[in-house]
């Protein structure tokens, strides 16, 4: 027995060293023509965005007057991340998985015509309108939350099923919110930095969203989909459309300091979306060498 | 292009935007209104936003990309820091019939996945080219993956291990791919780095390159680096404060943008736009440029502390481990300056290594100078740089004219690498390439 095991497992380890000196992995090919005509068509677009910024922040909106941030209202540089090792972890865990699963699974789908993967990805978008709308509700955002309705409505029906993103062509482009959000809406901060497992940067805060929206689209069950037997296939799908659209890629920075830059981001990235959900306030002063987001 | 997009977005916040912008392309409309007159405002412009995109070169309509990781037998052992760079990765992108091979060497801190290398990987196989990127020897995969130091800097050692690397991948390519030839090209340093290497392999004929373009090469690797060190001191300041405080503007000013707008999340699109709005006058463009090369100093320094064991931020006794917080090394590598890295850790290395080396030897052995009979003799090397590039001064500007003589092209205007992807560039480095280049226009 021992032997027959030496017998099998020796070519597989010579055929594993042969394989891992070099080992080749197709992309996704590059699109430069469309690309450079889409950066040509954004141009414009770009610099009306340049215009309105230069005309300035309004200092009142209607509802009230718009305080402007100042350089002193910044949060620190650091960011509060008491649970550092476990999530250095699960950052390194979520790497391995990534290269090893999950990305080459998305490289596979990427292969599949455009248009299949279009309608997949407006179908799983058309289905997350439901909680944005609901959500929007929750944060007081009447106008979002009509737009949400109206845009799932449209796509629905005339976007069958929501393969087709026709709402957008209407003006009514997506704006996605969720649980997270409205926690945040709510004053909740975002509170310490977690790295989820298979999902990445969050916070705690953040995660607990991330768990109500999970429990409003069970709890919703739009067409039955989310609570039938076959639930898992649908979550398995919307990851791996997901993940197609992601083009981060793990380490690709090749650089040691990945999980600070990845946290230092992802944080202010929150942290300036709550200054815009709380537009009519200033950002409150942290407290001297606290980190951010406590 | 797109797959750095997302990433490209986010790193904004960081102030990375202006790393991106340099290396990737933020097509970005020149601007309206009165020319501002400045050649250099001019230029820092350009270095920043790079090619506008009613002036980019016509691309091929699909580019196929093949990543290989390759595991150099001569790897060093790997540091447990680094456990995710053990390989080499480059990208080919291979023609179906025979064709030559151009070797594309990237800019400064760059894994060549950058908007630059899409660019010329997009042109060069759209003229026939099987298509292979090699990292920067600056990159930290490539410290980890190829290099014989592990201290990233020195012209001609880095550019020694680059050659190995790329034989060592050219022999092992997929057997489909048929090779006639080979040239090599490359952008920032790395244009100089590829220069070296066709030296090097005129003397030792084992990848028989034909050609070499250098796009916006420096002369002195020092005088060029001195000149970054002074444009962070004097555009963002000396010390941590001075971070902090380009941190707190351009948060305040990216939340007030956003307060403003009608974006619900800080999108890609939403970013592109700030971006424009952000940076805005000369200061804030030497600010963005000055970072950019910070970052990458930051990943030099360390993995050349680290490897030399030269203690300035990492005990050699203690290295730190893969779950080890960096954030306080982080900090402190940010302050730090080229010519820091270059007194106290690349010329004590250098210094233990080479017997008989001054520190003066080393600052004249990291000039192009070194392969200065190579480049007037032999008709195969050609640069490609502009008059505002602003890691030339005029002298070394003269001395590369006089040393190459017909096979230099200057442009007027695009700082640095801001005129990358531009028609005129691609159209210029195709026939240099292809060795039908008349010599500049009169």
């Amino acid at each position: 027995m021992k032997r027959l095991f030496v017998a099998l497992a020796f070519p597989l380890l010579l055929g594993a060293c042969a394989t891992q000196r070099l080992q080749t992995h197709a992309l996704p090919p590059e699109t430069p023509a469309a690309e450079n005509a889409a950066a040509a068509a954004r141009a414009s677009e770009l610099a009306e965005i340049e215009a309105a910024a230069k005309s300035q922040p309004k200092s009142d909106d209607g509802d009230g007057p718009v305080p402007t941030v100042t350089p002193a209202d910044a949060p620190p540089m650091r960011t509060y991340d008491p649970w550092e090792r476990l999530n250095r972890f699960t950052y390194r865990f979520n790497a391995r998985f990534d290269d090893a699963v999950f990305l080459p699974v998305a490289n596979g789908y990427r292969r599949l015509p455009s248009p299949v993967r279009t309608g997949v990805h407006n179908f799983f978008g058309n289905l997350a309108e439901v909680d944005s709308m609901i959500n929007f509700a929750l944060q007081g955002r009447l106008g979002f939350g009509a737009r949400s309705l109206g845009r799932f409505v449209i796509n629905t029906t005339i976007g069958i099923g929501g393969l087709f993103d026709v709402a957008s062509n209407l003006h009514l482009a997506p704006a996605a919110t969720g649980f997270g959000t409205t926690l945040a809406k709510w004053g909740v901060h975002p509170g310490p930095y977690l790295v989820l497992p298979f999902l990445g940067p969050s916070t705690l805060r953040d995660g607990f969203g991330l768990l109500g929206d999970f429990g409003t689209e069970y709890a919703v069950d739009l067409g039955g989909l989310y609570q039938s037997d076959n639930a898992w296939m649908l979550g398995v799908a919307n990851a791996i459309d997901q993940r197609a659209h992601v083009s981060f890629r793990y380490y690709q920075t090749g650089s040691p300091f990945e999980y600070e830059n990845v946290r230092f981001l992802y944080v202010r990235k929150r942290l300036l979306e709550d200054e815009g959900l709380h537009r009519h306030e200033l950002p409150e002063k942290p407290a001297p060498g606290e980190p951010a987001g406590k | 292009m797109r797959r750095a997009t997302t990433w490209r977005a986010v790193a904004l916040l960081l102030g990375l935007s202006a790393m991106l912008a340099v290396q990737a392309d933020e097509r970005l409309p020149p601007v309206q209104g009165p020319a501002t007159g400045l050649a250099d405002s001019a230029a820092l412009r350009a270095t920043v936003f790079g090619t506008p995109p009613d002036r980019l070169a016509p691309m091929p309509d699909v580019v196929p990309v093949t990543e290989i990781d390759v595991r150099l037998p001569w790897r060093r052992p790997v540091p447990d820091v680094y456990w995710f760079d053990s390989d080499l990765q480059v990208w080919l992108s291979a023609q179906p019939k025979p064709a030559p091979l151009a070797i594309i060497v990237a800019g400064t801190g760059s894994g060549g996945f950058s908007g630059s290398v899409s660019a010329l990987r997009g042109a060069l196989y759209g003229a026939g080219y099987h298509v292979l990127t090699m990292p920067s020897p600056t990159f930290p995969r490539f410290i980890v993956a190829a290099s014989s130091t592990g201290v990233a800097g020195d012209l001609y050692q880095d550019s020694q291990d680059l050659y190995a690397a790329m034989q060592y991948v050219v022999a092992h390519l997929p057997e489909h791919v048929q090779v006639t030839g080979v040239d090599v090209l490359g952008y920032s340093l790395g244009g100089a780095n590829a220069a070296v290497v066709k030296s090097i392999d005129a003397r030792e004929h084992k990848l028989g390159i034909r050609r070499a373009i250098m796009i916006n090469p420096p002369v002195s690797l020092f005088a060029s680096i001195s000149r970054l060190d002074k444009l962070f001191a004097q555009s963002i300041g000396r010390d941590e404060a001075g971070i902090e405080r380009l941190y707190q503007r351009l948060y305040a000013e990216l939340a007030n943008l956003y307060r403003a707008s009608e974006s619900v999340q800080i999108d890609e699109h939403f970013l592109l736009g700030a971006a424009a709005s952000v940076l805005r006058t000369d200061a804030e463009f030497s600010a963005a440029i000055a970072l950019t090369f910070r970052l990458a100093l930051v990943e030099m320094f360390f993995a050349g502390d680290l490897y030399a064991q030269t203690g300035v931020v990492v005990d050699p006794r203690h290295p730190p481990r893969a779950g080890d917080s960096l954030e306080e090394t982080q900090r402190v590598l940010r302050t730090k300056t080229f010519s820091e890295y270059f007194d106290k850790v690349f010329a004590p290395y250098y210094l233990a290594h080479r017997p008989g080396a001054t520190r003066e030897s080393l600052i004249a052995q990291n000039r192009l100078d070194i392969i200065a009979a190579d480049l007037s003799g032999d008709p195969g090397y050609y640069v490609q740089t502009n008059s505002d590039d602003l890691i030339l001064d005029a002298s070394e500007l003269a001395w590369l004219k006089r040393t190459l003589g017909t096979r230099i092209v200057v442009y007027d205007h695009g700082g640095h690498l801001g005129n990358l992807g531009e028609k005129q560039q691609i159209a210029d480095m195709l026939a240099m390439l292809g060795g039908r280049w008349p010599g500049p226009r009169p």
